[in-house]
Formats: C-alpha cells, structure tokens, sequence
C-alpha cells in the first residue's frame, strides 16, 4: 500500500474537520475523493502534505502512512523532498511574480538530478504546449486554465510521483478542462503517476478515476470502484444530478 | 557653480549610498515576512561596532592579541567576520524574537512591536556593556584626497559610492537569477504555496537575514570609515530614515528601496545646500511626504492584484 490514511480525526482549532476517516491509494493508482462544498476534501489534502496550523489542520488522532511509515512528524517541504508527493492546490497559489519558466524551475529547487530535469521540462511542455508558448510571461497574466496548467506543471517539477490534484477543474472552460485531464491521463499510464483527485464535479471525476470515495461532511460514507459508484443510486442522487 | 553641483552630486551619492545599503535590508525582510523589521537600524550600528572590535583586535590593541597586522590586512579581514558576525546577530534576533511568534501565527502587529523592542534591546545592551563613552573607529585606509579645481573626493567616498552599487549589482543578481533568490520573491508573493515545491521556508528567511545583515555591517563599516566616531545610538535616526526611504522607493521592489535611499540623499544635500542645515530634516521629509501623497505605493512599488 503507497499510502494509507487511518482513522484520521482533524481539527482546525475547536472545530473538528473529520472524523476518522480511512482509504488507501495504491501504487499507479487514480483515486478521487467526491463530496460537496464542506466536506473536508481539500483539508484532507492539507493534512497530508502537513501544512502547518494556522492555514493546516491539526491531526488529533488515526495516522497517514506512506510505504507503512507515519508521515505526521514530516515538515511539509520534506513531503516533497523526501515521499515526492506533490500537491497542486485548490485556488492554484502560482507564483504570479514570476514567469511561468521561473515558476517551474523553482519546483526544482531541491532536487539534483539534472537529467531527469532536463526531462520533466519536457514532459510539462509536452503536455501543457501553452506553458511553453507563454514561458516568458509573467504567470499573473495567465487565464485561469492557463494557471491551473502551471499549478500541475508545478507539481510534476518538483519530481514527484505522486500527485495531490485540488480542484483542477475548477474555473476551466470545457476546451481547458479536456486538455487537463487528458494530461492527466497520459501521466498515469505513461509516466506511472499515481494520482489522487479531488473534485465537486463527480461525474468527471469518476469517468477518469479507477475508485473514488464520497465524503460527506468528514466522513466517507460510500466507496468503490468508479464504475460502481457512477452507477450507485446514492452517488447519482446526491452527486450527478438525479 | 557647476563645481559645486558635482561637489554636491557626490556628497548626495555618499549619503545615498548608507541610506541604500540600509534600506535593501528593510526591503528583503519585508518581502519575505511582510515584516518592517525596526531592528535593522540598530544592526547597522552592531555592524560598526563589531568592525570597530574586530579591527582594533587585528591592529593589536588588546593584550591577548599582542599581533598588529598591517591596515590594508585588517581591512581586508574585517570586513568579511564583520558580515559574518552581524549576520549571526541578525539571525539570532529572528530566532529568538521573530520565529516563535511566527509559530504561534501571532498577528503582524505584534511582531512590529518586537522589532521595535529588539532594536531597543540592542541599543541599550550597548550601552549597558559599553557605556556611555563614544568609540574612535581606527583608520584602516589611508585617506587621500584628490582635487579637481575646487571639487575635492576622498578615496573613501569614491570606496562608499562605487561599494554601494557593486553590493546592489550583486544582490540583484541573487535575487533575479538565482533559485533561492526565485524562493525569496515567490515567498513574498504566496507564502502558502512556497513549501509545496519541496523549499524549507525557514532556511529562505534566515537567508534573507543573512542578507540583510550583512549589508548593513558594509554600511555599518562604510559609515564608520568615513565618520569614526561610533554611539549606541548612532543606528536609531539613520535607521529610520534609510526606511522611509525604503518605503518611498516602494519597499517591495531592491530596485525602489536602493533608489529610495539615494533619492533620500539628493533631497538632504540639495535643502543643505539652499537653507541653513538645521532645515534639512524638516524639508526633505515633507518632500517625501508629498511623493507619497502622489503615489502612496512608492515609486516602484505596485498594487498587487490577485487574480480569482
């Protein structure tokens, strides 16, 4: 198992987030966690890549495993340094003072493998030509899809293998969207990424995915594999619209 | 009459450079932390007095180093342990006074006050450990003075001028060019996301104090090689002015804050050179208050749009 969340019960202050959640994500995996607004998608993200209190929940109980080891006690640049899971996050947060090439090549601030480098610049033009186009340019002036493209670019730059992907559909035209996930796609049969996703747009979420869980106000109340859920009475009723 | 302007020029380039040596410092630690660290003036005066102790230990005025080492030496040893020991002090005060209220994620206010206070603490730390009695800062450079008609320029205010740029040249290249200079800049744009892309926040602040710090010892020696008398509190007015000048410049920008500082500099020798000097506060602050007025961001300083 890559990663095993247990039982995991998170605060942000006072208020608890979740309340013991668990699920697994396997090795080259595609796995989304669906629910509405609220329901504690991104702060799972969050607490995986252990991004400090304040802006970070508070774990208080379960644990993250990675390859059977706690994470909790990891700094969050170790995450990445150290797991190479990589976290493109809800909102995009590029860096909008710098271009979209410096962006990426930040990414790439504590890695020492130029080769592979060299490579995964590659791979992001290749899958997103309108970085490359636009490389020079500051990454404010960017559309919103433009940006969320940097965002995963970003991602994948830090040499990760395993990506924690917040909302990349959001504020996408249809076109933008398309282009994203079939990026996307091809990242996890080629490259072997192994991905977990999060989505409000369940129907999109669970095409691309192999399994998906519902969350519903920090709890899972239904998994399986994708095709299940989209076909699950509940999903279709609360999530796809009838 | 154009002799006197050159003569001026360069006094205001003299001045300018210490008040932009001392700005950049604002400016990076503002950049990173959204920080005005008050303290930093008063680590311009630790940075003079360090070069005061380290060069009078190289000229062998204490017992325990009975060695004294030829001036151009002492120069050239002092400088580099002087920016290597500000800096530890500046790092040392965000350790202890910045770092645990950034933990506790206490509101910027309070942090402004510690500066403050840690600016004070420095002051009065001198004071208590050295007294009252002012410092005679040794002449490590033989002063010589070259005379064009009626403009005369020492070496060292051609030394002060040309080390401002060259160290501005330098820090420019940090920051634009380099990976962690691309961390300091995208810390002061998304702090949040900064660690996402594997960078230990902590080890970029205390870079960015490093930085800092060890500008401010070059203007801390610069100024003591020129004006050798050293006080406690010799950092305090200095200090505050070089961040006025920092914020006119437009304190998130090094090109804002080093133009800020000469533009300080220009405007006091030019109100100098017109009315009597008690005058050239009072008139050179109003300007920059105008300036202000006009473009409350600075002048290279934008209004940061967020794009939703």
């Amino acid at each position: 198992m890559l990663l095993e969340i247990k039982n995991l019960k998170v605060k942000y202050g006072n208020i608890e987030a979740l309340h013991g959640i668990s699920f697994t994500v396997d090795q080259g995996e595609i796995v989304t966690l669906i629910g509405a607004n609220g329901a504690g998608k991104t702060t799972t993200l969050n607490t995986i890549t252990r991004v400090p209190p304040p802006e970070g929940p508070k774990v208080w109980e379960g644990d993250i495993l990675y390859k059977g080891q706690s994470i909790l006690s990891m700094e969050p640049h170790e995450v990445v340094q150290k797991l190479k899971i990589a976290l493109a996050p809800e909102g995009r947060h590029i860096f909008g003072n710098l271009s979209v090439e410096e962006n990426l090549k930040l990414a790439t601030y504590a890695r020492t493998d130029e080769a592979k480098i060299q490579e995964d610049y590659k791979l992001v033009y290749r899958l997103f030509p309108r970085l490359y186009e636009r490389r020079k340019q500051r990454s404010e002036s960017l559309s919103g899809g433009e940006q969320q493209m940097l965002a995963v670019g970003r991602a994948i730059m830090t040499g990760a293998n395993f990506l924690l992907l917040d909302e990349p559909s959001m504020g996408l035209a249809p076109l933008l969207m398309y282009e994203m996930f079939k990026a996307l796609k091809e990242l996890n049969q080629k490259e072997g990424m192994t991905i977990l996703l999060i989505e409000q747009n369940a129907k999109l979420a669970l095409e691309f995915a192999h399994r998906g869980y519902v969350l519903d106000t920090g709890e899972i109340v239904l998994s399986g594999s994708s095709q299940e859920l989209l076909n699950s009475p509940e999903v279709k009723k609360a999530y796809l619209g009838g | 009459m154009l002799e006197s302007i050159i003569q001026n020029i360069f006094n205001a380039l003299q001045w300018g450079s210490y008040y932009s040596l001392i700005a950049l410092g604002y400016c990076l630690v503002y950049g990173v932390l959204l920080l005005i660290n008050f303290a930093h003036g008063d680590i311009f005066m630790v940075g003079a007095y360090i070069a005061f102790f380290v060069s009078t230990l190289f000229l062998g005025h204490y017992h325990f180093f009975p060695y004294a080492l030829s001036k151009p030496v002492v120069l050239a040893l002092t400088i580099p342990i002087t920016m290597f020991l500000t800096s530890c002090v500046g790092v040392f005060i965000e350790r202890v006074a910045y770092r645990p209220l950034r933990r506790k994620g206490a509101n910027r206010l309070y942090v402004v006050i510690t500066a403050l206070m840690a600016g004070l603490i420095l002051e009065n730390g001198n004071l208590a450990l050295l007294g009252a009695s002012r410092k005679k800062f040794p002449e490590l450079l033989d002063k010589v003075v070259y005379h064009f008609g009626n403009i005369t320029l020492t070496n060292i205010k051609i030394i002060v001028i040309l080390s401002a740029f060259l160290v501005f040249w330098l820090l420019h290249f940090i920051v634009t060019r380099t990976k962690i200079g691309m961390a300091m800049r995208a810390i002061s744009y998304d702090r949040f996301a900064v660690p996402l892309m594997g960078i230990p926040v902590d080890t970029i602040i205390v870079f960015t104090f490093v930085l800092g710090s060890s500008m401010a010892a070059i203007a801390g020696i610069l100024f003591a090689m020129s004006y050798p008398i050293l006080d406690p509190y010799m950092g305090a007015m200095v200090g505050w002015k070089a961040f006025i000048a920092a914020v006119v410049g437009g304190i998130g920008d090094i090109r804002g804050a080093f133009v800020g500082g000469f533009l300080l500099g220009f405007i006091e020798i030019l109100v100098v050179a017109f009315f009597p000097s008690t005058f050239r506060d009072l008139i050179a602050f109003t300007i920059l208050l105008i300036i202000l007025s006009f473009k409350p961001t600075g002048i290279f300083g934008v209004a940061k749009t967020t794009k939703i």
